[in-house]
């Protein structure tokens, strides 16, 4: 009995496995790689969910080149190893474009592969601006870099806050954080001075407690004017939590990690106050791009979306579809040739081109404030880069 | 280091002190599982998590005092355990000990997984009443209502177990059968009553603490669970596994050089913490191979 | 004597065919998941000396893959972009680039060696404490690996690894070791392995030396476990300091309990792991179910142990002679 169940099972998957293969014709292979399962889970997630919303849009209005587009989705657990697979398995399969992933790490295993069989991968999530040097000519960046949005950042905090002495804390253990940080300094320290970092301090993933990070900046003689911390979404509500509760009042400063309802939701709104970060739109952004994505996300999943890479999973696939028009071809060459053509896509998440030969979109950056627990919109900045 | 006032030492082992109630009620869940019939349990710390949730609908279904949460929590804690024990871990009990080992792992995932699956992987907030927020300074010592709850209810609940174990039948039975499992049946006492009880009581804590996880940090998500069942196992191990004790010093152990490590080591040197405290523990083991209340174990095969 | 080496001989040639039409015939994908089949058998093998055969609870097998992984991705690269990418790397590492053999064994051996360091003070614990002592060891490598950026590059790990390990690579090092183990087993290094297995002070009094007997089991499997490391890194060609964690760990143990306490117990455990989770998959992408493969999994795992708590093959070995016998009769 039990025997009988465990060969229906092999043989129900080996029939998935292969039938995948059926229909080649009349349809556009597109790859979604995502970490679904594990601790990537919570930013990959809804980014999926934006690359499906697309795909639904695009074929109601008959698909591209008169075909229809598959999205072949598959998870890949926040392990390396995993992509190295999933993104081969995808290839085989005969997919034309690449999308995925909100973190370098995975990118790196999986992007590489694509770009040997000279497919075009594009990143909805990843920042690390120097990614498509790493990688190649296929391989495609959907939100702004690190650089730009500390950038954009170190100039509001000057500018517009007058800031001229700061704290940073740094999360030790994601390239993200620290390639947020770096830039951070290397722009302020240029516009404010060297002595302007008046403390440089560390936490990691996960941590709990931020008692020992609150006591040294207290302790400073003379305080900061700001803190910048550079946290993924995960710890960023906590972090303030406690920073707030110690009664640090000046404000706090980070980059798009702290797009996440936790911010405000875990310190409360007695707390959250005073906290700006950039990110890559605004929810409450009037265009009717981004109203419609909101409102048709909550149609298809049942509840508005999650974070920003939502919007950015969207616009990715928007992206390889006005590719693959503009081509007129599903050919992958054709597609990434006609992708760094792109000169002005409005979508939810700004207007993306790609100039210069760059594969970085330029791009805007939104800067929000947290006002008494209520997010918003400050401005748009495009730094000097 | 002009941080590094007598105030600033002291908040720092007040920290510890709370983090290392967490700890030990979870260590001790973790330990009387051992002792009683050797099973390495990873799935506690994701009963943790499953008291955090339920502690979070609860919280919101009935608006009520925060002990008849911590009360309800406990029940299904105690209820899951009984549910866990008689499903996954009685049927492999003759086996050796690190096929339960494997077990607790799959169990583990499977209630990872689910959760992933029916709740989705986003971490949610956790909010607390406000009364239960309050700051309370001593000096420059401060904490919150919480924070205070959470020691007086786990010293509460360690010294009534301690006094559980020593003094009632049921207690006895359990310190029978974690001494010599086969002479305890010969004796009469019902061996299978008693490892469902340990079970149940385990997790019934571990449910507790996860109430307590949420609380003090405002956070919960269905990974949450990972960490903190690696954390009790260390402590537990750390502390002598085989005795109540062992388990909550290991957990307070654990609880200070997490805090300490962190408070003291110098901004730059942060990022070698986790690499300190486990040192540490290693060189605690290598001084107490048994851990640091363990006696030797008995050679009965 | 005649027969048990005809038996050996021919088994590794069909695997060489096997792997030579496996080749020719199948996909980039395929071939990959077979050489993460192969990568996989090799840790379970060596994990197998320590874990099965002596009766020691060794979660450290990921710190050696890392060690060995780092080494011989270190090795193979180019000085120019070992300049750019690890400006810290001292002169020796920074200036030289080896074939790809000569770094897996170099890489193997620094893990190795590491076991040994390590082996000393740790292997005197026993049981869960000796479990928690490696997983501290396991942390530690980590933390070290990603604290040490000017080295290691930290979190970012090291991608663009040459792309070096292919079916042969896999194919040759399975046999290696698999081989080693058996001649290692079959000694008298096996023999006290084992005695220490079932009963340390029986086999001290005996007059077996427990620090001897129980290092040479952790050092050999280390060096094992260093270079499946380095073929990991070369396949999936980009490592970052969590690549080789805990679960990992717990993975390698999951495959010996399910397989069992002999060297084919070992294959059959890493095989049926690494396969199931490359089957299951397309029925997780048709549901959408994410997190299925998952549970699957796990509820496999625990009718298998209900049912088989030894494990599928318990103590037995696949006997390969009588097998090239029953066969020669048959013609």
């Amino acid at each position: 009995m039990r025997r009988g169940i465990v060969v229906f099972m092999v043989v129900v998957s080996l029939i998935l496995a292969f039938g995948n293969f059926g229909y080649a014709a009349g349809v556009i292979k597109i790859g979604a790689l995502y970490n679904l399962t594990g601790e990537m889970s919570s930013i990959d997630a809804p980014a999926l969910n934006g690359v499906k919303l697309a795909a639904k849009e695009v074929n109601e209005k008959g698909g591209v080149l008169g075909k229809k587009i598959k999205i072949i989705a598959i998870d890949t657990k926040t392990n390396q190893k995993e992509c190295a697979t999933a993104a081969r398995q995808l290839l085989s399969e005969g997919v034309v474009a690449g999308i995925g992933y909100g973190d370098t790490t995975y990118v790196l295993a999986a992007a590489p592969l694509f770009q040997k069989k000279h497919v075009p991968f594009i990143t909805s999530g990843a920042t690390l601006p120097e990614l498509p040097k790493m990688i190649g000519s296929y391989m495609f960046l959907v939100p702004f870099g690190d650089n730009v949005q500390a950038y954009a950042m170190a100039d509001f905090l000057y500018k517009d806050l007058h800031v001229r002495k700061v704290v940073i804390w740094t999360n030790k253990a994601t390239d993200y954080t620290l390639a947020l940080s770096k830039y951070f300094k290397e722009r302020f320290t240029k516009l404010a001075g060297k002595k302007s970092i008046l403390l440089e301090d560390f936490f990691q993933t996960g941590d709990k407690d931020y008692s020992a990070q609150i006591a040294r900046v207290k302790a400073l003689k003379p305080q900061p004017d700001a803190l910048f911390i550079s946290s993924i979404p995960d710890d960023i509500g906590i972090i303030v939590k406690q920073v707030r509760e110690a009664g640090i009042k000046q404000p706090i400063a980070g980059g798009d990690g702290y797009d996440t309802p936790l911010l405000v939701k875990v310190p409360g709104p007695k707390l959250a106050n005073d906290i700006y970060y950039t990110t890559h739109q605004a929810w409450d952004n009037p265009d009717p791009v981004v109203q419609n994505f909101i409102k048709n996300y909550e149609k298809m999943f049942g509840h508005k979306p999650e974070n920003a890479f939502a919007a950015l999973g969207y616009d990715a696939l928007m992206l390889v579809v006005r590719a693959i028009k503009r081509a007129g071809s599903d050919n992958p060459t054709a597609i990434r040739d006609a992708l760094a053509k792109e000169h002005g896509y409005h979508g939810v998440a700004g207007t993306i081109s790609y100039k210069h030969g760059s594969r970085v979109p330029q791009k805007a950056v939104a800067i929000m404030k947290v006002e008494h627990g209520k997010i918003k919109f400050v401005k748009m900045v495009m730094p000097n880069m | 280091m002009s941080f590094l006032s007598l105030g600033y030492v002291l908040q720092q082992i007040v920290n510890g002190f709370i983090l290392g109630s967490i700890y030990s009620l979870v260590a001790i869940g973790f330990s009387m599982i051992f002792s009683i019939i050797g099973l390495i349990n990873f799935s506690h710390g994701d009963i943790l998590m499953l008291g955090a949730f339920s502690a979070l609908a609860f919280i919101a279904a009935l608006h009520g005092s925060i002990w008849v949460v911590f009360g309800m929590v406990g029940i299904v804690g105690f209820l899951i355990g009984i549910v866990i024990e008689r499903v996954a871990f009685r049927p492999i009990r003759s086996a050796p000990q690190v096929t339960g080992f494997i077990t607790s792992l799959a169990v583990s995932s499977l209630i990872e997984n689910l959760g992933i699956l029916l709740l989705t992987a986003q971490p949610r907030s956790f909010n607390i009443p406000d009364y239960l927020n309050k700051l309370l300074s001593f000096g420059s010592v401060s904490f919150r209502m919480i924070d205070a709850i959470i020691v007086i209810l786990s010293t509460v609940i360690v010294i009534t177990l301690y006094l559980y174990t020593k003094h009632t039948r049921i207690g006895m039975a359990m310190r029978a059968t974690a001494q010599n499992i086969d002479a305890s049946k010969l004796m009469g006492i019902n061996v299978n009553r008693v490892i469902m009880i340990a079970f149940a009581i385990g997790s019934a804590l571990a449910a507790i603490a996860g109430l307590m996880w949420g609380a003090k940090f405002g956070q919960i998500s269905p990974l949450m669970g990972f960490l903190p069942g690696l954390k009790a196992f260390v402590a537990a191990v750390i502390g002598g596994i085989r005795d109540i004790r062992g388990a909550v010093l290991g957990g307070y152990v654990l609880g200070f050089s997490e805090v300490l490590f962190v408070g003291l080591l110098p901004p730059d040197m942060s990022g070698y913490r986790d690499a300190f405290v486990f040192t540490l523990l290693i060189v605690i083991l290598l001084i107490k191979p048994e851990g640091m209340l363990g006696r030797e174990e008995e050679v009965i095969k | 004597m005649r027969d048990r080496f005809l038996a050996g001989t021919y088994s590794v040639l069909i695997l060489a065919v096997v792997s030579y039409t496996m080749n020719s015939m199948l996909n980039d994908y395929h071939l990959t998941v077979i050489e993460f089949l192969g990568i996989y058998v090799i840790l379970a093998v060596s994990l197998s000396l320590t874990n099965s055969f002596t009766g020691l609870f060794s979660l450290g097998h990921p710190a050696f893959m890392a060690i060995g992984a780092y080494i011989s991705a270190i090795l193979t690269f180019p000085p120019m972009r070992k300049a750019i990418m690890m400006p810290a790397l001292p002169h020796f590492l920074a200036n030289v680039q080896l074939p790809f053999y000569l770094a897996l064994i170099i890489g193997g051996m620094v893990a190795a060696l590491s076991a040994f360091v390590i082996g000393f003070p740790v292997l005197r614990l026993r049981g869960h404490y000796l479990a928690v002592a490696t997983i501290g060891f396991m942390i530690i490598v980590q933390v070290l690996i990603t604290n040490m950026n000017s080295i290691t590059r930290g979190p970012l790990g090291i991608n663009g690894i040459y792309p070096y390990t292919n079916i042969w690579w896999v194919y040759i090092w399975v046999v290696v070791t698999i081989y080693t183990v058996w001649r290692v087993l079959n000694s008298k290094f096996g023999r006290a392995m084992l005695a220490i297995r079932e009963d340390e002070i029986a086999a001290e009094s005996l007059g077996i030396s427990l620090t001897y007997f129980k290092l040479l089991p952790l050092v050999l499997g280390a060096f094992f476990a260093g270079v499946a490391g380095g073929l990991w890194a070369h396949l999936v060609t980009a490592i970052t300091p969590s690549s080789f964690s805990l679960p990992l760990a717990f993975l390698l143990v999951v495959m010996l309990v399910i397989g069992g306490k002999s060297i084919t117990g070992a294959v059959i455990g890493a095989l049926l792991i690494g396969v199931v989770s490359e089957l299951l998959r397309p029925l997780e992408m048709a549901t959408q179910m994410y997190g299925l493969t998952q549970i699957v999994t796990a509820i496999g795992l625990l009718v298998i142990l209900i049912k088989r708590p030894g494990g599928i093959a318990g103590n037995k070995e696949l006997d390969l002679v009588a097998l090239y016998r029953g066969l020669r009769i048959l013609r």
